[in-house]
C-alpha cells in the first residue's frame, strides 16, 4: 500500500535545552481533515512549521509523496501555510496578495490574474480585487488568506489557528466554510487548533499533542468516547475523572472504591487485579442529576457550587467534598423541573456502562 | 486664573522660549546675508543680496559646495546600504556575537566628533588615503552608519514578523522575499535614511576638516572663513547650508510619518 | 506540482545571502573604526623626532602630559564644563519636555516635534558664528540691553559663551530624549498619585521623574559627551583660554604635529567617556532596592 501523502517519522524538535516536539509519528492521508489540537506550548505549532520548513527537525524524517524533505528550504516546498494572523501582505491590494504564489512561480501576468479571480468569486470577494486589504473585514481577509494559500493548487493545506483571532460568531461561520472548501477540493487539510470545538466540527481524525508527543489519534468520537490517557481525558470534552482501588471483579464488571463511593464499571482487557488503582471517566453529559437518590447505579452526592450557561447547555458544578468538583452537562430543559439553588444537596448518578476505565499509565 | 492653569501656560511658554533659543541663531544668520555693510546690524539698514553673489563668484566656495554635494550623495547611498544590511542583520539572525555586532554599528556617536575626525586622519595618512574626497567619505560613513540603521531598525521593528516567512512559503526564496517584501515595506525608512544620513555629511566640518585636508567641503570653508574677522559670506553660506539640512532633514520626517500601511495588528477581526 | 527544479543542500546558518547582509557592516566598521581607534593606542607610544613621526614604544607621551599641570587642569576643567553644560541643559530642557510630553495634544506634540527635529541636523558651526554675532559687546544682545540702559555684558569669550554654546548644541538631543522618556511614564501611576493626595510639584518629583529616570539620565550623559567633546563653543564663544581638552588637542597637532600627544589626549578623553557611559548606564537602568 502506498505512504501516505505526508509522513512525520519520529520527528524531534529540540529549542537548545527545551524540546518542543519529542518524538511524532504522524500520517497525513489524501484528502483527509486532520487537526492537530492540544494546549500551549505543547508543540503543535513546531511540528506545523516544521512540514512547511519554517523549522528544521532535530531528529527523524519528513517525507512528502515518499520523498524526505527535510532539507529542503520553505520555498522548495509546496506546503501553503494560513498563518494566524494571516500575514496578508500589507503593500499589496487583495489580487497582488493572491496572486503571489503564482508570481514566485514565474506564471505569467494573465494566466496569474485569471486564476486569482476564479479563486476570489468562489470566496465570495470579486468587487474587492483592487482593495486594500486594509479596508477588509476580519471574515474577508481570512478568505483571501485562504485563496492566497489554495491559488496554487497544492495536495495539503497547512492551517495555523487561522480563526482564532475571530468573534465567535463569525468563527462558526468560518468553520464551516472552511470544512466545505475542503471536501470541494479534495486535498489534504492540516489543522492546528487548541479550540476542541473548532477542531471536532471540521477533522475527519483528530490528533491530541501535550508535552511535544501525540496522545490519541483518531476520529472525532473515538478521542471523545475513548480518551486514551488522563491528558486526553482531562483535556477533551467534559470529563470527570475518578481514582480509585479495584475491590471486585465479576462477569465483565470491575467495582472501583474510591473516598466518596463504590463504582461499577465494564472490566477493560486485559483484566485488572484486586488492589490495582484505576481511573474512571466519566463524561459530564452522561450524569442524570436530581435531588434524591440516582435513578442509576453509580451515584455521587454534593452541593452546587455552580451553575455554566452556554448556549443551551448548562454545565453544574457539584462539590463532592473536600473542594473536589464534579461536572454535569444538561440540556436546559432536561433542568426546568428541578430546583436548583446553591448549596443544595444534589445526587448525580450515572450507568455503568457509561463509565469509562482510562488504560493504565 | 486657576494655579493649574497658570502653570501650564507657563510651561508651554517656557518650550516657546526654548524653541526661540533654538531658532535665534537660524534667523538672524538668515536676516544678516542680507546686510548691506561688512557689519551686519540690526536693524538691517538696507537690504543687498551682494554676499551670495559673492560667495558664488569667488571660486573656493562653489568648489567647496559641490564637494559637499558629491560626498554628501555618496555618502548616503554607502551608509543607508551598510546600515540597511545591518539593521536587516539583527532583526533576521540570532548570532554569537551580536551585541558586539551592534556595538560596531551604534558606538560612533558616543566618540566626540573632534576625536572621530583625529583618529581617521592619524590613520587615513598612514594608509594614504588622507586628503582627498574619497577619505571625507569613508569617515563620514562610520559616522552615518548609526542613524540609518537606527531609521531602518525601527521600520523593521514594525512588521509583522510572520510576513518574510510567508513569502518563503509560498515560494519566494530569500533574495525575492527581500524584493518583494521586506523592501517595499521599508522603503519610506530607507528614503528617509538617504535624506538624513546626506544631511548629517552635509553639515559635519570636523571630521571634514581633518581628513579632507586642502579638500575642503562647504562646512571645512566655513571654518576656514569662521578663524577670521566677521565676515557675512559666512551667513550666506549658512543660509544656504541651512535651506539644504533643513529639507532634507524635513524630507526624512515626512517620509518617516506618512505612510502607516503595513503596521503590525492588520490582523483578522470582528466581522 | 511545482518543485524548484533544483533542490538546496541543507543550508546551514550562514550561507551567501546571511553573508551579504551581514559582513559589509563588520568590514566598514573593522577597517575605518576599529582599526583606527587602535591605532590610537598604537599612536600614543610614538614618539616624534626630527618633526617626523617615529613608531615606537615609549611611554614619553604619557608621562609627559600627565606631569604637565596645565594638562591635568584642563581636564578637571573640561570634566567641569561638560558636568556644568549637561546639567545646566538638562534641567532646562525639562520644564519644555514637560510641557510637550504632558500639556500638549496629540498634533501640537507631533509639530513640536517636527519644529525641534528639524534644525538638528543643521550647521552648529554657522549657528555658533550667529551667536557670536548676538553676544558680542557690540552684538544684538547688549545692544538691546542698552535700550533699557543696561549693560553692556561681557558674554562672548566667557564660559557663559561657551554655556550658550553647549546648550545650542544638546539642547534638542535632549529635549527629545527627555519627552520620549516622559511619555512612556504610566499615566495611571500619575493618576494614582493625585488620587492618595500627592501634590502637582511632589508628583513630578516623586513620581514622574523616577519613572523616566532611564531616558533623563540617558539624555544627560549624551549632552555631557557632547560638551566633554566638543571644539567650537568654547573656542568661538568662550575665547579658547582657559582652554578645554578638545582646544588642546588641535592646538598640539597645529603647532608641531605632535600626534602622539595629541593621540595621549584623544584616548584619555575616550577612556573618560567610557567610564561615564557604563556609569550612566548602570545608574539608569538600576532597580532601587526596597526601602523598608
Amino acid at each position: 500500500m502506498p505512504e501516505a501523502l505526508l509522513v512525520l517519522d519520529q520527528v524531534v524538535k529540540r529549542f537548545g535545552e527545551h524540546t518542543a516536539v519529542a518524538g511524532v509519528d504522524l500520517q497525513f492521508h489524501r484528502g483527509e481533515f486532520l487537526a492537530i489540537m492540544g494546549p500551549s506550548g505543547c508543540g503543535k505549532t513546531t511540528t506545523l512549521r516544521m512540514i512547511a520548513g519554517l523549522e528544521q527537525p532535530s531528529e527523524g524524517e519528513i517525507r512528502l509523496n515518499g520523498e524526505r524533505i527535510n532539507e529542503l528550504k520553505p520555498w522548495q516546498r509546496d506546503t501553503p501555510l494560513v498563518w494566524q494572523n494571516l500575514a496578508l501582505f500589507p503593500h499589496l491590494n487583495v489580487v497582488k496578495n493572491i496572486e503571489f504564489g503564482l508570481k514566485m512561480r514565474n506564471i505569467r501576468a494573465r494566466e496569474r490574474r485569471e486564476r486569482s479571480m476564479n479563486w476570489l468569486e468562489r470566496m465570495g470577494l470579486a468587487d474587492y480585487a483592487g482593495r486594500n486589504i486594509a479596508q477588509l473585514s476580519g471574515g474577508e481577509r481570512q478568505r483571501v488568506a485562504i485563496a492566497r494559500a489554495l491559488v496554487t493548487e497544492p495536495e495539503i493545506l497547512l492551517l495555523d489557528e487561522p480563526l482564532s483571532a475571530l468573534d465567535a460568531h463569525l468563527r462558526v461561520r468560518m468553520q464551516s466554510e472552511i470544512s466545505q472548501l475542503q471536501k470541494q477540493l479534495g486535498i489534504t487539510f492540516a489543522y492546528v487548533t487548541h479550540n476542541q470545538s473548532e477542531a471536532f466540527a471540521m477533522a475527519s481524525r483528530v490528533a491530541i499533542m501535550d508535552k511535544g508527543l501525540i496522545q490519541q489519534i483518531g476520529n472525532p468520537r473515538e478521542v471523545y468516547r475513548a480518551p486514551a490517557n488522563h491528558f486526553v481525558a482531562e483535556f477533551v470534552g467534559s470529563n470527570n475523572i475518578i481514582t480509585g482501588t479495584v475491590s471486585a471483579l465479576a462477569d465483565g464488571w470491575v467495582t472501583v472504591e474510591t473516598e466518596r463511593g463504590k463504582f461499577k464499571a465494564p472490566a477493560p482487557e486485559p483484566a485488572p487485579a484486586k488492589g490495582d488503582t484505576l481511573e474512571l471517566v466519566v463524561s459530564a453529559d452522561l450524569v442524570a442529576i436530581s435531588d434524591h437518590a440516582g435513578a442509576h447505579e453509580n451515584v455521587l452526592s454534593g452541593e452546587l457550587i455552580s451553575e455554566e450557561f452556554v448556549g443551551s447547555i448548562i454545565t453544574l458544578y457539584i462539590d463532592i467534598g473536600d473542594g473536589v468538583v464534579f461536572r454535569v452537562q444538561k440540556q436546559q430543559h432536561e433542568l426546568e423541573a428541578l430546583d436548583f439553588t446553591s448549596g443544595r444537596k444534589l445526587y448525580a448518578s450515572w450507568r455503568p456502562e457509561h463509565t469509562y476505565v482510562l488504560p493504565p499509565a | 486664573m486657576s494655579a493649574d492653569r497658570f502653570i501650564a501656560y507657563g510651561l508651554r511658554g517656557w518650550f516657546l522660549v526654548a524653541l526661540i533659543f533654538i531658532y535665534v541663531p537660524i534667523v538672524i544668520n538668515f536676516i544678516y546675508s542680507f546686510s548691506p555693510g561688512r557689519f551686519p546690524t540690526l536693524p538691517l539698514g538696507g537690504f543687498s543680496t551682494g554676499w551670495y553673489e559673492l560667495i558664488l563668484s569667488e571660486a573656493p566656495v562653489p568648489r567647496a559646495f559641490a564637494n559637499s554635494l558629491k560626498a554628501g550623495v555618496i555618502v548616503a547611498l554607502i551608509s543607508t546600504f551598510i546600515g540597511f544590511a545591518a539593521a536587516y542583520t539583527d532583526y533576521r539572525y540570532r548570532f554569537l556575537g551580536k551585541n558586539i555586532y551592534l556595538a560596531l554599528a551604534l558606538l560612533p556617536p558616543t566618540i566626540p566628533v573632534l576625536i572621530l575626525g583625529l583618529v581617521m586622519l592619524m590613520f587615513l595618512s598612514r594608509v594614504s588615503l588622507v586628503g582627498e574626497l574619497y577619505s571625507v567619505v569613508l569617515a563620514h560613513v562610520v559616522y552615518c552608519i548609526p542613524f540609518a540603521m537606527a531609521l531602518i531598525r525601527l521600520r523593521l521593528a514594525q512588521i509583522d514578523p510572520d510576513l518574510e516567512s510567508a513569502a518563503w512559503n509560498l515560494g519566494a526564496n530569500s533574495w525575492r522575499a527581500m524584493r518583494e517584501v521586506i523592501v517595499p515595506f521599508t522603503l519610506p525608512a530607507i528614503f528617509a535614511a538617504l535624506a538624513l544620513t546626506m544631511a548629517v555629511s552635509f553639515d559635519e566640518y570636523l571630521i571634514a576638516f581633518f581628513v579632507g585636508g586642502l579638500t575642503e567641503t562647504l562646512p571645512v570653508r566655513v571654518l576656514a572663513l569662521l578663524q577670521g574677522q566677521v565676515n557675512p559670506r559666512i551667513n550666506a553660506i549658512g543660509s544656504f547650508v541651512f535651506a539644504i539640512s533643513m529639507s532634507l532633514v524635513i524630507l526624512a520626517q515626512i517620509l518617516l510619518l506618512t505612510r502607516r500601511s503595513g503596521n503590525r495588528g492588520i490582523a483578522a477581526g470582528g466581522a | 506540482m511545482a518543485h524548484n527544479a533544483l533542490t538546496h543542500p541543507a543550508a546551514r546558518k550562514v550561507d551567501g545571502y546571511a553573508l551579504f547582509w551581514g559582513l559589509p557592516l563588520v568590514l566598514w566598521q573593522v577597517m575605518f573604526f576599529v582599526a583606527p581607534l587602535v591605532f590610537l593606542v598604537v599612536m600614543t607610544f610614538w614618539t616624534v623626532k626630527n618633526f617626523r613621526l617615529a613608531p615606537d614604544f615609549d611611554t614619553v607621551n604619557w608621562v609627559n602630559m600627565f606631569s604637565k599641570s596645565y594638562v591635568i587642569d584642563t581636564y578637571f576643567r573640561t570634566l567641569g564644563y561638560g558636568a556644568l553644560g549637561a546639567v545646566v541643559c538638562s534641567v532646562l530642557a525639562f520644564p519644555a519636555s514637560y510641557a510637550l510630553a504632558f500639556k500638549a495634544s496629540p498634533i501640537v506634540q507631533r509639530i513640536g516635534l517636527f519644529v525641534i527635529i528639524t534644525p538638528f541636523f543643521t550647521s552648529y558651526l554657522v549657528r555658533i558664528y550667529s551667536w557670536q554675532a548676538v553676544i558680542s559687546d557690540s552684538g544684538l544682545l547688549n545692544g538691546l540691553f542698552g535700550l533699557v540702559g543696561l549693560g553692556p555684558f561681557d558674554m562672548l569669550s566667557t564660559l557663559f559663551g561657551t554655556m550658550i554654546g553647549y546648550l545650542t548644541l544638546t539642547m534638542p538631543l535632549v529635549i527629545l530624549l527627555q519627552f520620549f522618556s516622559l511619555t512612556g511614564v504610566d499615566r495611571n501611576l500619575i493618576e494614582a498619585a493625585h488620587n492618595l493626595g500627592c501634590g502637582r510639584l511632589r508628583t513630578v518629583f516623586l513620581v514622574i521623574v523616577p519613572s523616566a529616570k532611564t531616558g533623563i539620565i540617558l539624555a544627560c550623559t549624551f549632552a555631557f559627551i557632547l560638551c566633554f567633546g566638543d571644539l567650537v563653543s568654547p573656542a568661538s564663544l568662550g575665547g579658547s583660554k582657559p582652554p578645554t581638552l578638545s582646544i588642546l588637542i588641535v592646538d598640539t597637532v597645529k603647532q608641531g604635529n605632535n600626534w602622539p600627544r595629541a593621540a595621549v589626549v584623544a584616548l584619555m578623553m575616550v577612556l573618560t567617556l567610557i567610564v561615564v557611559a557604563f556609569t550612566a548606564i548602570f545608574f539608569a537602568y538600576r532597580v532601587k532596592k526596597e526601602k523598608t
